[in-house]
């Protein structure tokens, strides 16, 4: 996975300077339902993965987004 | 299941929506959004304005207002009339059904079929389905299509993430038999196991209505309803929408032998513009032939959608000629149906706007 491009995307979606790996996100400031689809519709659009609902109610950290990415690109 | 419909046509569509319009900016302060929020969720979602019927304006209302229209224009006479088919999750009554109720308002004769069909955005599509196997009834000339839908009703105003995209709608579809014409390839399917996806917990008979039922709770900032309120769970229609939808879409066209070049228009139930992008770019249709707008100009209205997409952005095309074209209605159920078929030309092939008799 293109990590690089990752975290560009994610910084585009939560319209912030700033991600870390550890962040919380549901801490996020602009972490809402709106940007639950876009990150769901980002993952599909740019690395051809599908990202179920139940996964994505699952995720604690930036990081465990990043690596559910990472393992479902193989 | 996949069918193919022979000798069969839509000859007139009208819609209706409530003059009533309401802006997102002069909303948004009382769903708790900063302008900041408020300025990302219309470009990304694609609000704008919708529109709301008054209190003691039901859906029923919006569809005699269309069908009286109609009867005025002369594109319908009343002895046409061999059915009339009622879909909404917004009746008048429990009891009786809201066909029925029209029938009487119209004053027509007893030999009339009046049927209700309960379904949400795939409702133009099943309706039109239904209309198709009505005309199989020998003496019957017409069925008279009414989608109607007041969501306005089922959601809270303080709901951002459903008031905004809520419109209020009603439309009159004329379906008859036809000599000479392609036949009408259709596909329904259903997943019950996913009914929860989209679903009004309380207020029928599995959970009657009661105060409690009706009590308002904060589910998340911003997120005002009741348990007599639509719920929705966005990332699992998210995931039907572009999972479900598009495989669909793939076998009409497989089934029909058109390609995303030889349909003109792809007819989409109207969610809104965030996931008709997706969609679009997923199945690699081009945005210019799958219109996302009506959200963002009278809501999502349900089944009434579809009509409301084709009245407003083809009224002229219509009128003219013969299109071939891709509908789509998916939802509540979980629910998706596709079609392909000709349409046009239409005799009738505009909006209108309802005034109290």
């Amino acid at each position: 996975m293109d990590t690089t491009l990752f975290y560009e995307q994610l910084k585009q979606i939560l319209d912030t300077e700033e991600v870390k790996p550890e962040n919380v996100l549901k801490d996020l400031e602009t972490w809402d339902s709106l940007a639950i689809l876009s990150v769901m519709a980002m993952a599909d659009a740019q690395f051809g993965v599908v990202i179920k609902a139940e996964e994505m109610r699952s995720l604690v950290t930036v990081a465990d987004l990043a690596n559910l990415i990472r393992t479902k690109k193989k | 299941m996949r069918h193919l419909f022979k000798n069969k046509k839509i000859s007139a569509i009208i819609s209706v929506v409530p003059s009533q319009e309401y802006r997102f900016d002069d909303e948004y302060p009382l769903l708790k959004l900063t302008e900041e929020k408020a300025k990302r969720f219309k470009k990304t979602i694609g609000v704008d304005r919708h529109r709301i019927a008054p209190q003691n304006v039901c859906s029923s209302d919006l569809c005699l207002y269309g069908l009286q229209q109609l009867l005025a224009g002369g594109t319908l006479e009343r002895k046409e009339i061999g059915a009339l088919l009622f879909v909404s999750q917004t009746p008048d009554y429990f009891a009786p059904p809201t066909s029925n109720v029209i029938h009487g308002k119209l004053g027509l004769g007893n030999d009339v079929i009046c049927m209700d069909i309960n379904q949400g955005c795939a409702g133009f599509t099943l309706g039109l389905m239904q209309a198709f196997m009505l005309l199989d009834i020998s003496g019957l000339t017409k069925v008279i299509l009414l989608n109607g839908e007041t969501g306005s009703k089922q959601v809270d105003r303080a709901n951002r993430i459903s008031y905004p995209l809520i419109g209020d709608a009603g439309s009159v579809t004329i379906v008859e038999r036809c000599e000479n014409v392609n036949p009408i390839y259709m596909d329904v399917k259903n997943d019950g196991s996913r009914h929860q996806a989209i679903m009004i917990p309380a207020g029928a008979y599995r959970t009657p209505a009661t105060p409690e039922t009706l009590k308002l709770t904060e589910v998340e900032e911003g997120v005002r309803l009741s348990q007599q309120h639509v719920r929705m769970d966005g990332a699992a229609v998210f995931n039907f929408t572009m999972e479900d939808v598009p495989l669909q879409i793939q076998d009409i066209l497989g089934m029909s032998g058109d390609t995303i070049e030889s349909i003109e228009y792809f007819l989409f139930h109207q969610p809104n513009a965030f996931i008709l992008k997706q969609m679009a770019d997923k199945m690699r249709i081009p945005h210019t032939k799958l219109p996302n707008n009506i959200v963002g100009l009278y809501g999502n209205s349900s089944s009434v959608t579809i009509p409301l997409n084709i009245t407003h952005n083809y009224p002229e095309p219509m009128l003219r000629g013969k299109h071939r074209v891709c509908v789509c209605g998916f939802g509540v159920g979980l629910t998706w149906i596709s079609m392909v078929m000709d349409l046009g030309p239409l005799e009738t092939c505009k909006i209108v706007e309802y005034e109290p008799a």
